[in-house]
């Protein structure tokens, strides 16, 4: 009777969605800035410019709501490994990735209301939310003011570090986006996990 | 009308002074070059104390001799520190300041702008850059209602300035190059002396608010300077940037021009650095590291092959992995 389970409730699905265009719009723009060179198709420097300052500043904002957001409904929890067999819940989990979904497994932990991260995506989920997104947002924030850079960092502008380490940070952030979104297609059917996204239910 | 011809004569009387002067064989060098020599030196040294005794800001305080019109005196001052560092270093003021200015009290004939008759121009010494740069002053936007006013030393104080290849710091550069035009364009009543001669008279347009298009603005305009922008590449090899300021519809808006791997900092402000520049660290342009990170200019070839290579992997992974699942889900159906 009940394949069907409310897990997500609406402030998670919009924050996600919202986070998700912002990142993807910062992308498209942060490469285009990057890479600049009149012989490449990118998005003109300008305009790129631009709109990665208020997308970044809009990240920003959306990431302190949802941290904020977090601790109020006490969210937050999903995120924290628990313990007893993590490793193991790992190990099983990557198995199932490996072997298991080829040959047409079930999920080793599907979700549920109260547990609606496995164990490797709360681990990677908390490194990429509550590590790689701060260091992000802050290295984005002193481009986007860089008095607050240092001065000098080994015969160096200061700014060098806080570029590298921008970069850095985003090139791991997109290619999480990229995993992160096929795994999207692993649910019952390949739509399955996209359609919970947007209402919110999980169909087992 | 006799004025030009008033300074020619001046000028051969100081080439014959210049030449004696000279111990080097006369064509060598450039007139009034600083001379070698100790006792020249001393005797340079000597002549300049003459003149620094009164023009310096401590003659203001305790002036040398009564009777000198201190108002005056104020606004006739020189820094002999920055002299020193100045490209003229070592020359004796007398040789450009001739006449009337050898002897105090100074006298000659009153005059519009005081003093100008009475100093020789840039191009008696420097003939032949001065014709090539004259005609890019002429062609230059300050020219076109101020050609009058607009002389080299408007821009160029010749006891201050120093070339770039002198300065080398490209930071000094830049806080020198732009303090030439920011004397002006920041100022309302240093504009207004010259702008507000104009008939309508023009208002001094905000420099910050013009380009607000420009992020970080304050940012570019410690580490850029104006004329990057504002002048074509110089069409003469020894001078790099032209001094033709060109009008606000043909100033330079594309920020790829810098910000880019061809970026035109390499043949412009930083010129004289990345002559010596060497690929440090897998960086791009690295010579300008040291002053700036200018994004896309100064990208890390390193860090981009390794982020290309791994975005590329994940890539890979996920379609290798999504082709498999495919394959194993057909395998399925036809063994049921
Ligand atoms: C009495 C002769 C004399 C006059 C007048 C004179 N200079 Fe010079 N200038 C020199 C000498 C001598 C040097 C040092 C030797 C050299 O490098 O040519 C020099 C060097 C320079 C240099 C650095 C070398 C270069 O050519 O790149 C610049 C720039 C310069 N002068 C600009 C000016 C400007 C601008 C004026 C007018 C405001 C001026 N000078 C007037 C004699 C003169
Ligand atoms: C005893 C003090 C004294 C000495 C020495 C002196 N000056 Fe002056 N100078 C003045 C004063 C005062 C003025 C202000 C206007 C005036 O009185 O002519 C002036 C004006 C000038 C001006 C014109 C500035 C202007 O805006 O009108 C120049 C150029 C100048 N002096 C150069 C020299 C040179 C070069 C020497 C050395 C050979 C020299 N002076 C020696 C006191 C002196
Ligand atoms: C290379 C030539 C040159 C030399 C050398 C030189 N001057 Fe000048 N000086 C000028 C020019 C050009 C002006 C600006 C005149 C004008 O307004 O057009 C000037 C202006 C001045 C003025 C007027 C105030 C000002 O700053 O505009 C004073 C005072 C003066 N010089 C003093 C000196 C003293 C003192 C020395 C020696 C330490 C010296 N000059 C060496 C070229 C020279
Ligand atoms: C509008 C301001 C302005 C005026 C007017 C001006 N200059 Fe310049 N000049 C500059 C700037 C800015 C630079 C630095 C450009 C560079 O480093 O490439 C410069 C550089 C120079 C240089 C040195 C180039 C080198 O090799 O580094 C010389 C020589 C020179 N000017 C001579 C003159 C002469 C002669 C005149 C008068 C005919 C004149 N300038 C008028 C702004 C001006
Ligand atoms: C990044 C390139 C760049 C730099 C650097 C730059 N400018 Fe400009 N500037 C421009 C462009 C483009 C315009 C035309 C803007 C417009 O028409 O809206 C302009 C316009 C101007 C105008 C025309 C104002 C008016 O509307 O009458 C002045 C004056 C000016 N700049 C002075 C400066 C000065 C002084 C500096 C150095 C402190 C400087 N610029 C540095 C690109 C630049
Ligand atoms: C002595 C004062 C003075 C200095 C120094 C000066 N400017 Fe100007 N500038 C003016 C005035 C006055 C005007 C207005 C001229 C007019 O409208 O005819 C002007 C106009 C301009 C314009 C506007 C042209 C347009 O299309 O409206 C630009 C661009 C400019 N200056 C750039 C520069 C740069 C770059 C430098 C330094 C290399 C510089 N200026 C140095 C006084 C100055
Ligand atoms: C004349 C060369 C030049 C042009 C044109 C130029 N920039 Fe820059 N820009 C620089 C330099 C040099 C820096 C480095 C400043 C620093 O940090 O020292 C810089 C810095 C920046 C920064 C701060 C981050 C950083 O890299 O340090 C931004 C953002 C930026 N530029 C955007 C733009 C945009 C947008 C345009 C076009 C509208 C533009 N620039 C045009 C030279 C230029
Ligand atoms: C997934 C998210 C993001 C990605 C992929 C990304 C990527 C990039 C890249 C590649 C650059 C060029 C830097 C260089 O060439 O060294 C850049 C510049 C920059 N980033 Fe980001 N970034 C992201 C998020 C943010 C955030 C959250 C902020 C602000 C809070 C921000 C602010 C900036 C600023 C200010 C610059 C300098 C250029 C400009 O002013 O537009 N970025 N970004």
């Amino acid at each position: 009777m009940s394949d069907r389970v409310f897990i997500l409730p609406l402030w998670i699905r919009l924050w996600h969605w919202t986070n998700a265009a912002l990142i993807l719009l910062l992308t498209i723009t942060g490469a285009s800035l990057h890479f600049a060179d009149p012989k490449l198709p990118l998005v003109p420097f300008e305009l790129s410019a631009r709109i990665h300052d208020i997308a970044g500043l809009a990240l920003a904002a959306l990431y302190l709501v949802f941290v904020v957001a977090n601790v109020v409904t006490g969210n937050w929890w999903q995120y924290v490994p628990k313990p007893g067999g993590f490793v193991e819940r790992c190990k099983n989990q990557i198995v199932f990735y490996c072997w298991g979904i080829f040959r047409g497994a079930p999920h080793p932990y599907p979700p549920t209301a109260e547990a609606n991260f496995n164990s490797l995506q709360q681990i990677i989920y908390w490194i990429v939310m509550y590590l790689l997104m701060p260091i992000l947002i802050v290295t984005g924030l002193i481009f986007l003011w860089p008095d607050f850079a240092p001065k000098r960092v080994m015969g160096m502008d200061g700014l060098v570090p806080v570029a590298l380490l921008h970069y850095l940070t985003a090139v791991l952030i997109v290619s999480f986006m990229i995993a992160h979104i096929y795994l999207g297609t692993t649910g019952t059917k390949v739509s399955s996990l996209f359609k919970m996204m947007i209402t919110g239910w999980h169909e087992h | 009308m006799n004025q030009p011809l008033n300074r020619r004569t001046v000028g051969a009387v100081l080439l014959l002074f210049a030449g004696l002067l000279a111990t080097s064989p006369a064509g060598a060098q450039t007139k009034g070059a600083a001379p070698k020599d100790p006792e020249t030196i001393a005797q340079i040294q000597a002549w300049n104390g003459e003149c620094l005794a009164c023009h310096t800001e401590a003659a203001l305080h305790k002036p040398p001799r009564p009777g000198m019109d201190i108002k005056a005196l104020s606004e006739a001052l020189t820094d002999p520190a920055k002299y020193d560092r100045s490209n003229h270093a070592g020359m004796a003021c007398k040789t450009c300041h001739v006449g009337g200015y050898r002897d105090w009290p100074h006298k000659g004939p009153a005059q519009a702008v005081p003093g100008k008759a009475e100093t020789l121009d840039c191009n008696e010494c420097h003939a032949q850059k001065s014709w090539h740069v004259d005609a890019q002053v002429a062609k230059s936007v300050h020219s076109k209602n101020l050609s009058e006013k607009f002389t080299c030393s408007t821009c160029h104080d010749p006891h201050v300035y120093q070339t770039a290849a002198k300065l080398k710091e490209p930071a000094k550069i830049v806080a020198q190059d732009n303090g030439m035009c920011l004397s002006c364009h920041q100022s309302d009543e240093k504009f207004a002396a010259f702008g507000g001669k104009l008939t309508p008279a023009k208002k001094r347009p905000d420099i910050d608010a013009i380009h607000a298009w420009l992020p970080n603005t304050k940012l570019h305009w410690n580490a850029v300077r104006c004329v990057e922008c504002h002048t074509p590449v110089s069409p003469t090899r020894t001078l790099a940037i032209s001094h033709e300021i060109l009008g606000k519809d043909k100033a330079q808006r594309d920020c790829v021009t810098c910000h880019s791997q061809d970026s035109a900092l390499r043949t412009g402000l930083y010129r004289h650095v990345a002559e010596t520049e060497s690929a440090e660290l897998g960086f791009l342009n690295s010579a300008v590291l040291g002053n700036s990170y200018v994004i896309g200019a100064t990208r890390n070839t390193h860090l981009d092959r390794f982020g290309l290579v791994l975005i590329g992997l994940v890539f890979a992974g996920v379609l290798g992995h999504g082709l498999i699942r495919i394959l194993a889900a057909l395998g399925r159906r036809s063994v049921k």
